[in-house]
């Protein structure tokens, strides 16, 4: 009875808690050498057409205060060990979501002496939105892509997009 | 029984729980009434609560260089100041929790604990943004303190007491905002100052310093110093309604009287720049301390020569 | 007075050092000279108030060839004088510093010390400000001989390293701003040191958004370029496709029919209208107004949606091809134009009396960041920033290009010199702007929007102007009739604006420092460059290092 109890207890604290954590994502937002494409995109989320304040969305300055990093652009020489830093200052859970196809792939900045490639070489994503710049519309479904994942009991990677070069004959 | 009464009192109704739940309430109402003036639809009903549980939730980093003692102290002092507070003042239109002659001036000093929390809480914390936040948040701190006592201390010269509730039970007669109207006005806008809401968020003011003296706070810390703010708002519009706007006396007028007041302060949110930190302290000494200070005066005299 | 007059006036200015002239092309006149009589010249120019140094080009001539060119482009007008030096590639040889004598300069001098090697005498600065602080030394991207191999990062001080704990070392305090920050959406690296509120001291470090993109578009063909380019920025993506459009056109000798010309300038307006209502938000938003920042955000939607039906995409339009347009303006297309503008006239002429009347707002603009006439001409200011001062600087005007000779922009100039001026010229300036996309919709010339274009393009230099929303875009293109561009090198106008709010930032508020940086709408993408320029003050700047080392010793006590 007892240990049922603490079961019940337990499952309750473990629902409130993701839904709280569904309900209020707070995302710090990173350029790491993009084109401002993303970056006007990802403002224009918060703005009266989008507005995602009230899905609990909020932009918020400190990566300690946050709980996603929404990171857009190739990564940089210079904006690299920054990125790393943003990251580690982020308390757990924390989640990543690479905006434009920069991000992802490097974009048409493949290969400049200047670029490191996708963020995902140096920091985990758990969310890919492709797009040159993807619509405000497209930041905010992979937001609810990433919302859906973490309903489960086992947030699940979502499949990193492959370049056509990639995939083998 | 008689044990029971006072913990009940202190930690579910009207104190405790129950205000927290209704400063989340007018958290909401605030952001809600913001983003509906910014053209928005704004949050849901529920966001302040489910921002609190996850940031509960959330890991919190302890940076390296404070004092951890005073890192996990202070969030709990700030919030148990606000609620203290609340025990003097006639929450929900209710007659105080407790009462002593002289407790305005307690509940006074209370209400800037939480003020005093966050300011240490940047100096503890000592990054560069911290700092000049928690700079910010004490020099404003001393701008507004003053204007917002003496604003307060109107009503109670007229009422002839120090108590909140004798305070309360003399303006349910006389709606001082009519006789005393610039008392309010300091009244109201040293809310606005005391709980850093636009224009007065030059200590957190996003596009300068991240978030001020809570830059470095996460998790729990944090959740606790929003809390603490939503009761310190709570209590706030409590005390000037009941100072300025007739008294309050009932749950109803509670409700009515401090949501007309909420109103008043989301508009003058949405509609005023940021003020820099110098324009703040200036506007407080040059105009809200010496308007007081007349108001004052005139009072004085009025009750002297006309008993 | 006519180009050929002005030309030949810099050549009678420029006589006494000159080597050798030539005209690349009817509106240029090159004049080539030797190293040490650099200074001398520029001063000629400058005595003679012939123009302003527009940008400072260098090249790789090769390996065979040994040599490195640098062209000091002075534009008056759509008159442009370029002085050329040949420098040996391999030797101590060095150019003479300028910036004592035109302070963005030194932006320019910093590029090609970086880029290409050049060694300038005279010039102090020493930290890196462009290429990532792990970048090797000796090792420059843009000559010919650069292979990525060279590039391996090596171990070095990074700029914003900083010391895990703030300490309050005497009466300085250094404030870092970015790279990441909520004032800026884009990543800029700054460091103001404060005495209280007040800023004494004022450095930046950009290159966290440099890609490389002037090396990329060597090996990239000439239509990959096209969108290479358009991604340098997306806030002003078609204006650089389309100067670059405008310069290789020139040099295959191509016109874009008339039709294609207008659309393009219908399209530059409509980005014109977005760039400036995206800045008033943001400036409101820097200045803690966030209700006009939702408002104007909700109105800049309306030209998003033009440009989404006329184009197909909201950002990096693609509108341009070499040699035309690739959409076209239906009758559909138009109405919705026409009414889109009729609203946004409206809303315009509100935010222009918000800007003016609203006493909080002018608290933080009216008199803030003042500059002079004077002193926009001294630090070369461009575009909407520098016509604040009263300085005519508009390449629409002054040098028509494309579909401007048929329909033309009146100029918007304010005197201040502060904030608000800057605030009141952008809007203004949309006005003018809606006035003219609404006249080039009703008189839309008939025909083709595209023509032939060689795949080769011939070989040659040729010099683009375009106005961008924040002022001066210079392209500066040079083919050797193959495949690929032989370079490319892009001045942006914010490169040229930075001097200034640097130099302006000491003396202010801490709280005015991102109104500031807002009020001339930086752009750090388009530059892609770095700089560092650190006024002495009575206060000492410490080094985070420095600082650091107090640091620990201050807390052993």
């Amino acid at each position: 009875m007892n240990k049922n109890n603490e079961q019940f207890w337990k499952q309750i604290i473990k629902k409130v808690r993701t839904w709280a954590r569904l309900n209020s994502i707070w995302a710090v937002h990173f350029n790491s050498g993009s084109c401002n494409g993303c970056d006007i995109e990802i403002l224009a989320t918060l703005t009266p057409r989008y507005d995602v304040e009230r899905f609990g969305i909020k932009l918020e300055g400190s990566p300690r205060h946050a709980d996603v990093l929404i990171v857009t652009g190739p990564v940089t020489r210079q904006a690299r060990e920054r990125l790393i830093r943003t990251y580690e200052q982020m308390p757990e859970p924390k989640f990543v979501i690479s905006v434009g196809s920069c991000s992802i792939s490097g974009g048409v900045f493949e290969g400049c002496y200047n670029v490191g490639g996708s963020v995902d070489e140096v920091i985990p994503v758990d969310v890919y939105i492709p797009g040159c710049p993807p619509r405000p519309e497209a930041i905010i479904d992979g937001i609810v892509q990433l919302l859906a994942s973490l309903k489960g009991d086992e947030p699940r990677k979502m499949a990193r997009p492959v370049n056509v070069e990639e995939i083998p004959a | 029984m008689n044990t029971l009464t006072p913990l009940i009192t202190l930690l579910i109704f009207p104190a405790g729980l129950t205000l927290i739940l209704v400063g989340m309430f007018y958290e909401w109402v605030d952001r809600k009434l913001v983003a509906r003036f910014q053209n928005r639809i704004g949050p849901r009903w529920f966001q302040p609560f489910a921002d609190a549980v996850k940031l509960f939730a959330k890991e919190q980093i302890t940076p390296a260089i404070v004092n951890p003692y005073l890192f996990f102290g202070l969030p709990v002092a700030a919030l148990a100041g606000a609620l203290t507070s609340a025990l003097y003042v006639p929450l929900m239109g209710l007659t105080p929790a407790s009462n002593f002659p002289g407790d305005l001036i307690v509940t006074i000093y209370l209400l800037s604990l939480p003020t005093m929390c966050v300011g240490l809480a940047g100096w503890n914390n000592s990054g560069r943004f911290s700092l000049i936040g928690a700079t910010r948040t004490l020099t404003q701190l001393f701008a507004y303190e003053a204007p917002f006592l003496l604003a307060l201390l109107g009503p109670a010269l007229v009422a002839g007491s120090w108590q909140i509730n004798t305070i309360n039970r003399f303006t349910q007669d006389h709606w001082l905002i009519l006789t005393q109207p610039v008392g309010f006005i300091v009244a109201l806008i040293g809310l606005m100052g005391k709980l850093e809401l636009p224009p007065f968020d030059a200590p957190e003011a996003e596009t300068e310093i991240v978030a001020g003296a809570l830059t470095e706070y996460s998790g729990r810390g944090l959740a606790m110093f929003k809390i603490g703010k939503s009761v310190e708002l709570i209590v706030g519009l409590c005390l000037v309604a009941s100072f300025y706007l007739g008294g309050l006396n009932g749950v109803p007028s509670f409700l009515f009287k401090t949501l007309i007041l909420l109103l008043g302060m989301t508009m003058l949110q949405s509609l005023l720049t940021r003020l820099r930190i110098d324009q703040t302290v200036g506007l407080w000494w040059r105009f809200g301390a010496i308007l007081v200070l007349a108001q004052l005066l005139v009072i004085i005299l009025v009750k002297g020569f006309l008993p | 007075m006519n180009i050929e007059q002005t030309l030949k006036d810099a050549e009678q200015f420029l006589a006494p050092w000159c080597k050798e002239t030539f005209h690349p092309e009817v509106n240029r006149l090159d004049v080539a000279i030797q190293v040490d009589d650099l200074r001398a010249a520029v001063g000629a120019l400058l005595a003679a108030r012939w123009g302003y140094l527009s940008a400072v080009t260098g090249t790789d001539l090769g390996i065979e060839v040994g040599q490195l060119e640098a062209l000091y482009h002075f534009c008056n007008g759509p008159a442009i004088t370029s002085l050329r030096i040949h420098l040996p590639r391999e030797s101590d040889a060095c150019l003479p510093s300028i910036a004592d004598i035109i302070p963005s300069a030194s932006f320019f001098e910093r590029e090609l010390q970086e880029m290409l090697g050049f060694a300038f005498s005279g010039s102090k600065v020493s930290e890196r400000l462009f290429l990532p602080d792990d970048w090797p030394e000796k090792v420059y991207p843009l000559r010919a001989d650069f292979s990525i191999e060279q590039a391996a990062p090596v171990a070095g001080r990074r700029a914003d390293e900083l010391p895990e704990q703030g300490v309050v070392g005497g009466n300085t305090f250094v404030i870092p701003i970015g790279p990441q920050h909520p004032a800026l959406k884009e990543p800029g690296h700054f460091e103001f040191t404060v005495d209280g509120e007040i800023v004494t001291a004022a450095k930046m470090r950009l290159g966290y958004a440099h890609r490389g993109i002037e090396k990329a578009a060597e090996s990239r063909n000439w239509i990959q370029n096209l969108y290479l380019f358009e991604r340098i920025c997306g806030i002003c993506s078609h204006t650089h496709a389309m100067a670059y459009s405008l310069g290789v056109e020139k040099l295959a000798q191509v016109e874009a029919p008339p039709r294609a010309q207008a659309i393009r300038e219908l399209i530059a307006g409509l980005e014109r209208v977005h760039s400036h209502l995206l800045w008033l938000g943001v400036a409101a938003h820097e200045a803690g107004f966030d209700t006009l920042f939702m408002y104007s955000w909700r109105d800049r939607e309306t030209v998003m949606n033009l440009l989404e039906q006329i184009t197909g995409n909201r950002v990096n339009y693609s509108a341009n091809v070499l040699g035309g347009v690739k959409c076209d303006i239906g009758a559909e297309q138009a109405k919705a134009v026409k009414e889109g503008l009729t609203y946004l006239e409206t809303r315009i002429r509100h935010y222009l009396e918000v800007v003016t009347t609203d006493a909080m707002f002018l608290n933080r603009t009216r008199g803030i960041g003042t500059i002079s006439r004077d002193e926009a001409e001294k630090f070369g200011l461009l575009g909407p920033t520098a016509r604040a001062s009263g300085l005519s600087r508009d390449v629409r005007l002054e040098a028509p290009y494309g579909a401007y000779h048929h329909f033309p922009v009146s100029l918007v100039m304010e005197t201040n010199g502060d904030l608000e001026a800057r605030c009141v010229v952008r809007l203004k300036e949309l006005l003018v702007s809606c006035f003219t996309m609404r006249t080039i919709v009703d008189n839309l010339p008939e025909g083709p929007l595209t023509t032939r274009m060689p795949r080769k393009i011939p070989a040659g230099e040729t010099v683009s102007r375009i106005e961008a929303p924040r002022g001066e875009l210079f392209y500066y293109i040079k083919s050797k009739g193959g495949e690929n561009p032989a370079r490319v090198h892009i001045r942006t106008p914010s490169l040229c604006n930075w001097v200034s709010v640097l130099e302006k930032a000491v003396g202010h508020q801490l709280a005015d420092v991102p109104m500031l940086i807002a009020g001339m709408d930086p752009c750090f993408s388009c530059n892609d460059r770095v700089v560092t320029v650190n006024r002495p003050s009575t206060n000492e700047t410490w080094s985070w290092k420095q600082l650091r080392e107090y640091g620990i010793e201050f807390y052993k006590r």
